[in-house]
């Protein structure tokens, strides 16, 4: 929630050793402000979001109807000991000496994260009692559910955390460490502060019902409650494992055109065009997994010789209508210097036609003479392709972790050994020939896992219970399609030479051309690679049922390519990055789902944030420029006087 | 449907209204769009912009005409959309300003900053929808839609007399030349003593209150709410026409007449066996792409243009 910045108000006050007085008043200021007025911990909360509300001042129920409370007579104590913490850590200012001073910041935010997780212990113990005796008292159930801490626990978790980070300022070196952590620090700083415009979105459109006779400080309370549990909600989804089934569901396709930006990005191109080449990645992989694979005249092969021909067929071919449809604006920049970003989004709209044309309607009329007819559209109202062949689907993660679907519906099996013996493989031997050149080192670690995968295949699973819920989320194998993209984009980028070329492109064009490179073959390949990638997205929505059906449907959600876009700023066009934010981003929409069902607040919210993260990024954060400025920040990473 | 109906006056009269209707977006929007690239700025935002003012017109006429229609049910009220008119090209303007602010003062990309204000576009509606009419995906039915002047909106005839007014500020004042001078060489007007960022600021402003304009015209002229993503791509067809019409406001005029004049005949042709609507609707976009290309005639952009000037 607060930001601490430097250099913003130079001159308004005295600087000691790098930390602003002002702003370390401030930020304690608001810390405080935070405490007294947010609810500290919410005792239970009904479905639609009326919580019983735990703050300092006591209780606030906005629910009516709570049985039981915990018993938090202790919260007082707690809430001198954060008071006299604040006041400490501004008086602490005053001190002259860094290097003490530092000392004194770094056993403050020690203490605060001590007494906070004493706090948190309290709290949950208490919430345990008061359950436990209601049952002993003959409750059917425990009276208090979805129980949590709130804003005014956190507030103190933050403000220990900003004073340890305080301590560390003020040693030498200490805001250099932080403009060398710029590529984590710009992408948090812009998340915090699109999660504060969200909080005023949400402050805003939602109105709180308060009992009767309520103070002004009720009513602030309560929206923060409010805005609190909308956050509570978004990231939710990491509590659960269906959660996680359902983030990494929808992550999957982000990652794919996250990548695809990320990888226009590193050669100085901004691919916006991630949509239509998924579009067409969607219709090769149609082509090939509906209508090559169960022509006629294949129809004589056995089934195995089939799914090994046609399943990794048609995933290419995904890749290579997008790499299609991304060299070609490749090629016409480097041919005609025709800017990709327009011709990206042209390209856009004319596969949206070709999709349409292909999916809407089998006959259409020339002229009112000539007829054309064609073999795409499955009869019905709506617009959607024909089944891909059995041969060519892509299996769902609960199939291929050993679980399989009876024909009355019901899931049974047991947790195979073959995924996870696969990936120790490979993490094992790609970690132990370490003395191998790159290429060889890969191979053999994925000789490895595949080893790995059929020994596992042959050992006795662990029996188990698959919840139906978990089975019900399509996560499929296109998740180990997107994170054996993930190692590829690390492997080419930063481990071949025209990764090399390609990064050198793109941050010095005509220093690049001067040591050899043609940039106009790097900007077709790009293009064409960044393209398959997008394509590759479509891999899930098509061949592994991503959207309810092995079909292409007229639904498919060509805005996960504009996404894209926001996952590789968040990410700031790391592998690991882009595979963060794509979770991240998967996580908010699978929350979106809770919020929109819980407090009725549209989903779209997410979008905002999204929205608005890329607004700040691009913005540097709204950092001083050197942290967004690469030489700036270089100098000051170096140490040159007067840049910080 | 035979070739033969197709020069009938029961299809071209429709056609050439239809023609002007979608050419009036257009236009508005491109000729905004020339004010800021001419002054070094890429806006990429012209489709968020639109959105954005066709989401404020419709539910600031909504909102304003609801305590009087409530009265009386169908009333007339002939201030009503032109106060939300004006209040679509405020808000345009407003969302130019962030435009603006980030792309200049925090000098960031502006292809990138573009981008997060048409992904803003595709979100934010929707919440203030849900707040005002409790549904996502449009705004209630507006009463007072602008009035029609022999058939056609006032903004038609707006948007084609801003033609010649914008091609005498561009080209004949001094304001316009400064304006130019910025875009294509911004140090050079640096030190002539203009000022670089004002001028930039402006010239972004006056587009963004541009494409609110056509985006109230979309909302309370051609319809009579906001229906989500209503706009559909049009402000980037207008950033081509921008383009194919070489920032230029009577190449504008051309290319957006074309454009228009494409989807004009892709409405008409729905449902007829002529040719699919689809492949007519795509080829603005495959003419952009030539013209891009050079394939048909050239197209300079102004030599500043996307990027940040650094003082």
């Amino acid at each position: 929630m607060i930001r601490p910045s430097w250099g913003a108000t130079e001159g308004l006050c005295v600087r000691i050793g790098g930390v602003n007085r002002l702003w370390l008043a401030l930020t304690s200021a608001i810390f405080l402000l935070l405490l007294a007025i947010s609810p500290w911990a919410v005792a239970m909360r009904a479905f639609g979001g009326k919580g019983v509300l735990i703050t300092i001042w006591g209780t606030l129920d906005l629910y009516g109807r709570a049985k039981a409370m915990p018993d938090v007579s202790w919260l007082g104590y707690f809430t001198v000991f954060w008071v006299v913490l604040a006041l400490v850590a501004a008086a602490l200012a005053f001190v002259p000496d860094a290097k003490s001073r530092a000392r004194y910041y770094y056993v403050l935010g020690l203490v605060g994260l001590a007494v906070f997780a004493l706090e948190a212990f309290l709290f949950y113990h208490a919430v345990w009692a008061a359950n436990n005796a209601a049952l002993a008292a003959g409750a059917r159930r425990p009276p208090l559910k979805r129980y949590s801490l709130s804003l005014g626990a956190y507030a103190s978790l933050l403000y220990s955390l900003l004073l340890l980070m305080i301590g560390r300022l003020q040693l030498p070196g200490g805001r250099a460490l932080l403009v060398r952590w710029r590529g984590v620090v710009v992408p948090v700083v812009s998340m915090l502060l699109a999660m504060v415009a969200g909080a005023v979105v949400v402050w805003i459109l939602r109105d709180v019902k308060l009992p009767e006779h309520a103070s002004l400080l009720n009513y602030y309370t309560a929206k923060l409650d409010l805005v609190t549990y909308t956050f509570q909600l978004l990231f939710g989804p990491l509590l659960t494992a269906s959660g996680w089934f359902q983030s990494l569901l929808i992550a999957t396709p982000l990652i794919f055109t996250g990548l695809a930006v990320a990888f226009g990005f590193q050669a100085g191109l901004f691919n916006i065009g991630a949509p239509g080449q998924l579009t067409i990645g969607a219709i090769m992989a149609m082509l090939v997994g509906v209508h090559l694979a169960s022509a006629h005249w294949f129809a004589g092969l056995p089934y195995g010789v089939a799914r090994a021909i046609f399943l990794p067929l048609s995933i290419l071919a995904a890749a290579a209508g997008g790499a299609f449809w991304g060299a070609i604006p490749g090629w016409l920049k480097a041919r005609y210097g025709a800017h990709e970003v327009i011709n990206t989004i042209m390209m856009n709209y004319i596969a949206a036609s070709v999709f349409l044309f292909m999916i809407a309607s089998n006959e259409y009329t020339f002229f009112g003479k000539w007829t054309l007819h064609m073999p795409f559209k499955f009869p019905g109202y709506e617009g959607r392709s024909y089944e891909v062949a059995e041969s060519a689907r892509i299996p769902l993660m609960v199939n291929l972790f050993g679980f399989h679907q009876d024909a009355s519906g019901a899931w049974t099996g047991s947790l195979s050994w073959a995924l996870p013996l696969a990936l120790v493989a490979l993490v094992v031997a790609y970690v132990l020939l370490k003395r191998l050149e790159m290429g060889k080192r890969l191979l053999l670690a994925l000789g490895a896992s595949v080893v790995g995968y059929f020994i596992g295949g042959f050992l006795p699973g662990i029996p188990m219970h698959l919840s139906s819920r978990l089975a019900s989320v399509r996560l499929n194998g296109a998740f180990i399609i997107a994170a054996f993209a993930v190692a590829f984009y690390n492997y080419y980028m930063w481990r071949t030479r025209d990764g090399y070329e390609l990064r050198a492109v793109g941050l010095a064009p005509k220093a690049a051309e001067y040591g050899g490179i043609s940039i106009a073959k790097k900007t077709i390949l790009a293009m064409a690679i960044s393209g398959a990638l997008a394509g590759l997205a479509a891999t899930h929505y098509v061949l592994g049922g991503g959207i309810d059906e092995y079909r292409l449907k007229q639904s498919l959600p060509t805005n996960v390519g504009f996404d894209g876009i926001a996952v590789a700023l968040l990410g700031q066009n790391t592998p690991i990055g882009v595979f963060l934010s794509a979770l991240l981003f998967g996580v908010l929409s699978t929350g979106g789902l809770q919020l929109d069902l819980q407090l009725g607040i549209s989903r779209e919210l997410v979008m905002m944030l999204q929205a608005l993260i890329v607004l700040f990024i691009a913005a540097g954060g709204f950092l001083p420029r050197y942290f967004t400025d690469p030489i700036l920040a270089a100098q000051a990473e170096e140490g040159v006087q007067g840049v910080l | 449907m035979s070739l033969a109906t197709l020069f009938t006056a029961a299809f071209l009269v429709p056609l050439f209204q239809t023609t002007l209707r979608s050419t009036t977006i257009l236009l508005l929007t491109a000729l905004g769009g020339m004010f800021s690239e001419r002054s070094g700025v890429v806006n990429i935002a012209l489709e968020g912009m639109i959105i954005f003012g066709a989401l404020t017109a419709a539910v600031s006429a909504q909102l304003l005409e609801a305590p009087y229609v409530a009265k009386h049910p169908g009333i007339h009220i002939w201030w009503i959309p032109w106060v939300a008119v004006l209040l679509a090209m405020i808000v345009g303007g407003f969302i130019g300003w962030i435009h603006a602010v980030v792309s200049i003062k925090y000098k960031a990309d502006q292809i990138i900053s573009g981008t997060a204000i048409n992904l803003l576009a595709a979100g934010l509606p929707s919440l203030v929808l849900v707040y005002f009419y409790d549904n996502a995906t449009n705004s209630a039915e507006v009463t007072n839609r602008l009035p029609e002047w022999f058939g056609f909106s006032p903004l038609v005839y707006l948007a084609f007399a801003l033609v010649p007014i914008t091609w005498y500020v561009m080209f004949k004042t001094p304001w316009g030349l400064r304006l130019r001078s910025v875009g294509e060489h911004p140090e050079a007007a640096d030190t002539m003593g203009i000022n670089v960022f004002r001028t930039r600021y402006t010239a972004v402003i006056i587009s963004g209150m541009l494409a609110g304009l056509a985006g109230a015209y979309l909302s309370i002229g051609l319809l009579n709410q906001f229906v989500r993503n209503m706009s559909a791509g049009q402000g980037f067809i207008a950033l081509a026409a921008l383009i194919f019409g070489k920032w230029h406001p009577l190449g504008v005029l051309g290319s957006t007449l074309l454009f228009g004049f494409a989807k004009a005949l892709a409405i008409q042709l729905g449902g007829s066996d002529i040719m699919p609507p689809t492949i007519i609707e795509a080829f603005p976009f495959v003419i952009t792409m030539l013209v891009l290309a050079g394939f048909v005639g050239t197209s300079r952009p102004p030599k500043a243009i996307g990027k940040p000037y650094e003082k």
